[in-house]
């Protein structure tokens, strides 16, 4: 790709921008949200075209109007809403839009019977253990995204673009997605990998390239810098890995649990979280984390045991009520679970307030206006007018405006789970200082994460879930990935 | 001075363009105002002097307005659930329902329950419109207990409550045919300054009240979230079971009003026919508002003008003289063409 240019209106997303990319490399595509990587690989994919600029795949210039037309030059782009059907068996989505007939028809009955075999010896030359009737709703996202890998495959993929595939895996899940694709770079496909996740890329990648406010800054091999390099690339200065934990007063308890279980997801979950403490939460995918909170949240399943908020037993039957004894809960996937997209920004920051700040049901707008201020000066929003639509903004300020709801309800205890998701490493570190600031305010923070890094970094200690049970606890010193990942893989003992 | 003019006309167009493709309001605002254009050049200018002119386009305006009031009532309620994201195509069959409820609590005849107890005159009329809106309010609540506690698809759930309701009413009132008070008539009818305008008066007092409710309240925006994003808005510590139950409730109000309105206004009811096909034509003028039938984006006012811009093209038509068989084609190819619209701007 030579010159690329491409503009939204007035905005300039990408400038003048050079990519290049051989068979067989795996490389890695960086930048912060709103930097262009979505926008180029887009051109790539010929989701849109772009405004001035030239591709060429094997020396040829080819121009790409549509998605078809790049997958027909053997381009495949594998969106992070992936592209699969639920409702419909693993191998029949390998061939959606280009279905095997019987007997070579072109209008004849699907010939599923061979569309199953030929998936299944797929899956098999791939050395993926995969059913391929199973249903794709009941697939657990690796095996979703493999699905996909495995569909651009078939359809003879020399390069295939990966937006984020791993934000919603977790680490063996991660692991099963990487060993598929150094398999296909073996056999000489070229692979765009984006990400956020610095470590991801050092581990997988042969190559780096990084964007920044729609300019390609830095490129190279990723055997020739570190992690802090490339984060260095992306934000154009230093950033801070080192653990922020620091010597706070701990009082009183805020939220207690003994011995929490429901039908399904939780087992005899006990914790004790005081003032001004944060409490780490990891685990694996299908741990329960978020089930167990959403129930105490009174948002999930019906549980046994007792709950205590401020040593006073509670049993919390809806979200309205959990709010209004001062239990804050930050969702995860920020747009399944918190943006409310038909609503300006100064609303979606707004919602939880109603409630107090409204009179015969009227809403008090100046309230209203004075507490969401009062937010985005504290929590260093980046917006227009408040006015404007919530998805105007980039994912880090977005989940500000969700963070900042509930903090203009001053809450007691604050359950955020997976605070950090698809936000860039900027807005993650002001994240970070605004949960530390929060606990210095006496707040009881438990952070719900699956990036054992990040618990370390922002937690005073750990408990490790496991398949609904607490496989252990660590702090201080014993706090590492090493001790996380024994306990989240269930082999107990640190 | 002519380049200026030139620009001017360009700006204008850049200017309309850019806010008939942003601003559903304003785009439903230019065809209702299109559409007001050419109704007055259909009723013509061939009158005898300019007040008579005035006179016949303010009584035509007047028909239009008073014969829409009914179902713009209706479509006031729709227009919050749909965008609660729900459907209720009950509506038609609730009014007939409640139509004859009430025709039997004010019947002057010898089954009148009102009259049995000794009630008449202006208390009776209230206690009936009471008892009416509490009814209307009532099944409004049932459907939304089918829709929050029974956890149904609100299209199932009130598909069912329409059959139920026009046929529980056609078995009872069999043969029966209450007599419906003069004085109740005067509800629709009380002359102001001798013209016939309560039922657009009505219109416009729940117009302005649903407007307030929609823009001011914590209920009216928890509306709007509910259809936005249901999970987001229950894990942001609204009530969604509450919010909906209070949006069908809201419904079924409406529609009691419409049917003591329409009671009113003719003192009589065709259990058969009467309000069917209102749940299409509400749902018809909130779509043509603009309002998403995704749920969480819509417009009060859009829904007035969705209801006046199928009225209006219904008397445009009528002036033409289009044959009336071929007048609700018309309304599908509004409806359509509504619907059109609203795909471009989301696409874009």
């Amino acid at each position: 790709m030579r010159g690329i240019s491409k503009s939204f209106g007035s905005n300039m997303v990408l400038k003048d921008v050079d990519f290049a990319l051989d068979g067989g490399e795996i490389c890695a595509l960086l930048g912060e949200n709103g930097a262009g990587k979505s926008t180029l690989m887009n051109v790539l994919g010929g989701v849109f075209p772009a405004d001035s600029g030239e591709i060429y795949i094997d020396g040829q210039k080819l121009e790409f109007t549509k998605p078809a037309d790049s997958l027909a030059a053997g381009i495949a782009f594998i969106h992070q809403e992936l592209n699969l059907i639920n409702d419909l068996p693993v191998y029949e989505n390998m061939y959606i839009g280009r279905e095997l007939r019987v007997s070579g028809k072109r209008h004849g009955l699907l010939d599923l019977v061979r569309e199953r075999r030929e998936t299944e010896e797929m899956f098999r030359r791939m050395g993926m253990d995969l059913d391929p009737s199973a249903m794709v709703r009941d697939l657990d996202a690796s095996y979703k995204q493999i699905a996909e890998i495995t569909r651009a495959v078939m359809m003879n993929a020399s390069l295939i673009i990966m937006d984020e595939p791993t934000t919603s895996l977790t680490d063996p899940e991660i692991d099963r997605v990487f060993r598929m694709v150094r398999a296909l770079s073996e056999q000489g496909v070229g692979i765009v990998f984006i990400s956020h996740k610095l470590r991801e890329v050092t581990r997988l990648c042969t190559r780096y390239a990084v964007l920044r406010d729609g300019r390609m800054v830095a490129e190279g091999d990723v055997a020739s810098v570190t992690t802090d390099g490339l984060a260095r690339h992306m934000v154009g200065h230093d950033v801070r890995t080192e653990s922020l934990q620091r010597e706070r007063r701990l009082e009183r308890s805020v939220l207690r649990a003994e011995g929490l279980s429901d039908s399904a997801h939780f087992r005899d979950i006990s914790f004790d979280v005081r003032a001004g403490e944060i409490l780490g939460i990891t685990g694996l995918l299908g741990d329960g984390r978020s089930e167990l909170f959403l129930s105490i949240f009174g948002a999930g399943s019906d549980y046994t045991g007792q709950v205590y908020l401020e040593d006073r037993p509670i049993k919390l039957g809806s979200t309205t009520q959990a709010i209004g004894c001062g239990i804050a809960y930050l969702p995860r996937d920020r747009k399944e679970n918190g943006i409310l997209k038909d609503m300006d920004i100064l609303e979606n920051g707004s919602i939880t307030v109603w409630p107090i700040i409204s009179k015969f049901g009227f809403i008090d707008k100046t309230r209203q206006g004075s507490l969401f201020d009062a937010q985005v000066k504290k929590l260093r929003i980046k917006m227009g007018r408040g006015t404007d639509i919530i998805t105007s903004l980039s994912g880090g300020n977005q989940q500000k405006v969700v963070l900042s709801k509930w903090l203009s309800r001053n809450p007691k205890a604050l359950i955020l789970d997976n605070p950090t998701q698809g936000v860039d490493v900027g807005a993650k570190e002001e994240i970070y200082d605004i949960v530390m600031r929060l606990a210095d305010e006496r707040v009881a923070i438990i952070v719900l994460s699956s990036e054992a890094q990040e618990v370390i970094r922002l937690c005073d200690r750990v408990i490790v879930m496991y398949h609904g049970a607490v496989t252990g606890e660590v702090s201080g010193s014993r706090m590492n990935e090493h001790n996380i990942m024994r306990l989240a893989t269930g082999a107990v003992d640190p | 001075m002519e380049a200026g003019g030139d620009s001017g006309k360009r700006n204008f167009i850049t200017w309309f363009m850019r806010n008939w493709r942003t601003r559903p309001l304003f785009s439903t605002g230019a065809v209702l105002a299109a559409m007001v254009v050419l109704q007055t050049l259909a009723l013509g200018f061939d009158f005898p002097s300019f007040g008579d002119w005035l006179v016949r386009w303010l009584m035509n305006w007047n028909n239009i307005l008073r014969n829409n009031a009914g179902i713009g009532i209706i479509s006031l309620g729709m227009t919050f659930v749909i965008i609660s994201g729900g459907i209720d195509l009950a509506v038609g069959s609730t009014l007939v329902a409640i139509g004859a409820a009430v025709m039997v609590l004010i019947d002057t005849g010898p089954n009148g329950i009102l009259i049995r107890t000794g009630l008449t005159g202006i208390p009776a009329y209230l206690v009936a419109i009471a008892a009416g809106v509490a009814f209307g309010a009532f099944l409004g609540q049932m459907t939304g207990l089918l829709v929050t506690k029974g956890k149904m698809p609100p299209f199932i759930a009130t598909l069912g409550t329409m059959k139920i309701c026009r046929s529980v009413t056609q078995h009872f009132m069999q043969g029966y045919t209450p007599q419906v008070p003069r004085g109740f008539l005067q509800i629709a009818s009380f002359p102001v300054a001798g013209h016939l305008v309560m039922p657009i008066i009505y219109w416009l007092f729940f117009a302005v009240v649903f407007y307030i409710i929609s823009k001011r309240t914590a209920f009216g925006r928890q509306v709007i979230a509910v259809g936005s994003n249901e999970r987001a808005a229950r894990l942001s510590g609204v009530n969604v079971q509450h919010v909906k139950r209070m949006v069908y409730t809201l419904m079924g109000a409406m529609v009691a009003f419409s049917a003591i309105l329409q009671v009113s206004r003719i003192g009589s009811m065709d259990y058969a026919n009467a309000g069917s096909g209102n749940e299409m034509d509400a749902i018809s003028a909130v779509i043509v508002g603009g309002t998403s039938m995704a749920g969480g984006r819509g417009f009060i006012l859009g829904t007035v003008f969705g209801t006046l811009i199928i009225a209006v093209m219904n008397n445009l038509l009528n002036l033409l003289g289009v044959p009336p068989f071929l007048r609700e084609a018309f309304k599908g190819v509004i409806v359509i063409g509504a619907v059109l619209l609203q795909k471009r701007e989301s696409s874009s």
